[in-house]
């Protein structure tokens, strides 16, 4: 089944061209990965799935409906959620509103109801400390739940941010450079947990990653970016063997 | 109206237009650089305006010396409170939020400071010049006008020469597109703000001097910034030369409208311009779209 | 305003105060400082649910002040409208000016936000001015009875700080913080930030408006100038004195800023100074305000004797 497919999609900033003409298809429990040189544009295909920026040309579709245009908070709700290469968390919330932000949208109490502490206010809220604390354990990081995200040790900022964009539920997860700036032995981890979460959740997953190994090894299809258009797609195997992507990746090393 | 006092008005309005400009500039470099909206500009005019005041009464009463004294006690002024409230909150990464809050506060710091210590009164500066006005055929103009338009203009020469062509103007520049870029070229990012805080001081202490002399100096004279400010934001924040032509602009029809249709009505026909402007184009006359990073 | 400092003398002459402020003793005076405070206080809860809280900055307060304030009393004056009807329609009104400003600004980058808000101010104020029939112009309205009394004031506090509290600890709270720190990012989280920028200017307005419309029973004369852009700067600087992040720490800081400078009149502009200072002080050396991110809640304070012993 086809989860997100994305029809030649461009954006461009000032004549410059950032993605051009990009197509792709991701298939549903699949981890699919988007690869390139610095500044290939990969995460601006995540801001464009997201609704950051919008579409100059191209369309984009979502378990079957159009979600060209739509605003970002619309795209979340209907399920997919991201992470970011810079770390974006909120510093003013704790760790654990940090989770419970995310799944607002799930929440089904009224601002009306909130004001006054109406008991189904009180229930909810039960429920989505309960949800975010599961998570929480499930991520290894149930120690911090009052502490505030950047007095965290940098991986485990990555792993709050993983776990943030699973709480809100989501059918698709994009992740951007999940895997910068963390040791061997956590992009270890994070390879076991992703695999995991997959099949507990019956995700799909999109990643935009530098790192090789961990691309290599987990992903199923492979796209690769240079200069913002599609130089590549396949399994990893032929990607490695790619004359075209060899390229890319020598002129931008060389 | 008779057409000789229209152009008197159209003459004045220009001329307090420059000014305008002068303040859109001097708030504009601060925020090209640091991305806030810097309200401590209106604490450096208006203790210019009292230091020139008090130069010109009683230490020295010459039109040109005096103005260049000002001119760098205000430039002095833009660095020690860069230096004392800016610095401090920026080298520990503070939010854009707090960098505002810091500059409204020291706004009403100054303001209210002088409004504690010198009360109310009006200081008026001495009279320079023998003769106010200049007779052209029909048309009086006011001598103060004339040399407020001026100083304006060649003070927006000089610092349009700097911007291009010093090291540490196109220092400047750069630190606008990206506040990082100055340490690539070799220049201490520090010293970089302290120069655009020197500037905009510069700019600030011409400005509280020209009011001052125009209109005399009292505690809330700070406030007459927050035209210039409006004219920034018309003009676009982050263009210098939007901000002056909209700073012209601004002085010109402000002057007609109360000619016009008195000052009150003037204040909401020039407010509801603004309304209606950055509901059709939220980046002002000449501004650029701000590009999100994600 | 005040003359300056040295030629009045600091000795602070009581009963020539009491006498100014129309007062008979000591009690009533206390009592006058009390009222006057805590009516800043409830314009203060309603700029920190605005700019502490979701970090919109809108130097417009005083226009919903002047609002409120103005609606209450012409009503109440002109059309004898009953006194709660007309504090009813001053927050409607409040609400309605909040919901027709908020469409167009609340999608401004913040700065040009702050300045479309401070020309909204100053364009109330220049209305005011320009409709001498119903507003009395520069002379204001004068004769507006004392329908307000320091019980009122209190429980309306008591109930605004209820609400908010109850707002700030669920989702509506949650994301007025992440929308602070970080728009983006809290869009990505579901989060429709313009919406939810809309309730929160509304609700402010509304609250800031019942302030307004209370002060005007309350001092029993208004003028166009009573709330200029300084005040509303005060009002947003106050709350950062306290902690953007602490309900508890915008009421204490508003509490005793309002109620020093009701004391020491004699001083009255210094108090500006001081407060500046304050601030100052305080972003540079605890950034994150007095109070951080502490609460007094009901359960912290029943349970602070068990914590103690």
């Amino acid at each position: 089944m086809e989860v997100l497919k994305a029809i030649s999609i461009s954006k461009n900033f000032g004549g410059v061209s950032a993605v051009d003409q990009f197509a792709m298809v991701q298939r549903e429990n699949e981890i699919t990965g988007i690869i390139g040189p610095n500044g290939a544009g990969k995460t601006t295909v995540f801001n464009l799935i997201t609704g950051v920026y919008p579409l100059d040309t191209g369309e984009i579709w979502f378990y079957g409906k159009n979600i060209t245009g739509l605003p970002s908070h619309r795209i979340t709700d209907l399920g997919i959620t991201r992470t970011f290469q810079n770390i974006r968390l909120f510093r003013n919330l704790n760790v654990l509103d940090n989770l419970r932000v995310a799944y607002g949208i799930k929440v089904r109490y009224t601002v009306w109801e909130e004001m006054i502490r109406w008991p189904r206010v009180k229930r909810e809220e039960g429920e989505t400390e309960e949800l975010a604390r599961s998570y929480l354990a499930y991520f290894g990081l149930e120690k911090y739940g009052d502490m505030f995200p950047y007095n965290l040790p940098y991986g485990l900022q990555r792993r709050l941010e993983l776990a943030r964009a699973l709480m809100a539920n989501p059918k698709l997860l994009l992740l951007d450079e999940p895997a910068a700036g963390l040791n061997p032995k956590e992009i270890h981890q994070l390879i076991e947990t992703l695999l995991k979460m997959k099949e507990e959740k019956n995700l799909s997953i999109i990643i935009v990653e530098h790192h090789m190994e961990l691309v290599m090894n987990i992903c199923k299809m492979l796209y690769v970016l240079n200069f913002g258009k599609k130089i590549a797609e396949g399994e990893p195997k032929d990607i490695q063997r790619n004359e075209a992507v060899l390229q890319a990746y020598l002129g931008d090393e060389g | 109206m008779e057409l000789n006092i229209l152009l008197q008005q159209i003459f004045n309005g220009i001329s307090l237009g420059g000014v305008y400009a002068l303040e859109a500039v001097g708030f504009g470099i601060i925020f090209n650089i640091l991305k806030f909206s810097n309200f401590s500009h209106s604490g450096v005019v208006a203790i210019s305006a009292y230091f020139g005041f008090f130069v010109s009464r009683y230490i020295y009463t010459h039109f040109l010396v005096t103005l260049i004294i000002t001119t760098l006690a205000g430039g002095l002024i833009g660095v020690i409170i860069e230096k004392l409230i800016f610095r401090p909150i920026r080298l520990k990464g503070a939010p854009l939020t707090l960098f505002l809050v810091n500059s409204i506060t020291a706004a009403m710091l100054v303001q209210q400071f002088f409004a504690a210590t010198l009360g109310d009164d009006y200081y008026p500066y001495p009279v320079f010049m023998k003769q106010t006005s200049i007779n052209i055929g029909n048309l009086t103009i006011s001598k103060t006008y004339t040399l407020m338009l001026i100083i304006s203009g060649l003070v927006l020469l000089l610092l349009t020469y700097v911007l291009k062509r010093t090291k540490v103007g196109i220092a400047l520049r750069a630190a606008s597109t990206d506040i990082r870029t100055p340490s690539l070229m070799g220049v201490n990012i520090d010293f970089v703000i302290s120069v655009a805080f020197f500037i905009a001081g510069v700019l600030g202490g011409i400005t509280g001097y020209l009011l001052g002399m125009t209109y005399s100096v009292d505690p809330f004279i700070g406030s007459m910034i927050l035209k210039g400010i409006i004219a920034a934001i018309i003009g676009g924040m982050g263009s210098l030369g939007g901000g002056v032509i909209a700073g012209l602009l601004l002085g010109g029809a402000e002057c007609l409208l109360i000619a016009e249709i008195g000052s009150s009505l003037t204040q909401i026909v020039i407010y509801s311009g603004i309304f209606v402007l950055l509901l059709i184009r939220p980046e002002g006359i000449a501004g650029k779209r701000y590009i999100i990073k994600a | 305003m005040s003359s300056p400092l040295w030629k009045r003398g600091v000795r602070g002459d009581f009963v020539e105060i009491f006498k100014s402020i129309g007062v008979r003793g000591p009690m009533e005076f206390y009592i006058k400082v009390l009222e006057i405070t805590c009516l800043h206080t409830i314009l203060v809860l309603g700029a920190y649910l605005m700019t502490g809280l979701t970090g919109l900055f809108s130097l417009g307060q005083g226009g919903f002040v002047s609002i409120g304030a103005y609606t209450a009393s012409i009503a109440y004056l002109h059309f004898n409208v009953p006194f709660p009807m007309a504090i009813l329609m001053a927050v409607l009104m409040g609400s309605a000016v909040g919901f027709l400003i908020g469409i167009p600004t609340l999608r401004l980058h913040r700065d040009y936000f702050l300045l479309v808000t401070f020309g909204f101010g100053e364009m109330i104020r220049a209305a005011l001015l320009h409709l001498a029939q119903l507003t009395g112009g520069a002379l204001g309205i004068a004769g507006i009875p004392k329908l307000v009394d320091l019980p009122m004031i209190l429980i309306s506090i008591l109930f605004i700080t209820f609400l908010i509290y109850n707002l700030k600890r669920s989702r509506f709270g949650r994301n007025c913080i992440a929308i602070r720190d970080d728009e983006l990012a809290a869009s990505l989280m579901g989060i429709n930030v313009y919406s939810h920028k809309m309730k929160v200017f509304i609700l402010s307005s509304a609250i800031t408006s019942y302030g307004g419309a209370l002060y005007a029973f309350l001092i029993m004369f208004i003028e166009p100038n009573l709330f200029n852009w300084l005040e509303s700067a005060k009002l947003i600087i106050i709350t950062f004195v306290g902690g953007v992040n602490s309900i508890t720490g915008a009421i204490i800081a508003s509490v005793v800023y309002y109620s020093f400078g009701e004391f020491f009149r004699f001083v009255d502009v210094w108090r500006d100074v001081l407060l500046a200072l304050a601030v100052l002080f305080v972003t540079i050396f605890r950034p994150g305000g007095i109070f951080g991110s502490w609460e007094l809640s009901p359960t912290k304070l029943f349970s602070w004797r068990a914590k103690k012993g």
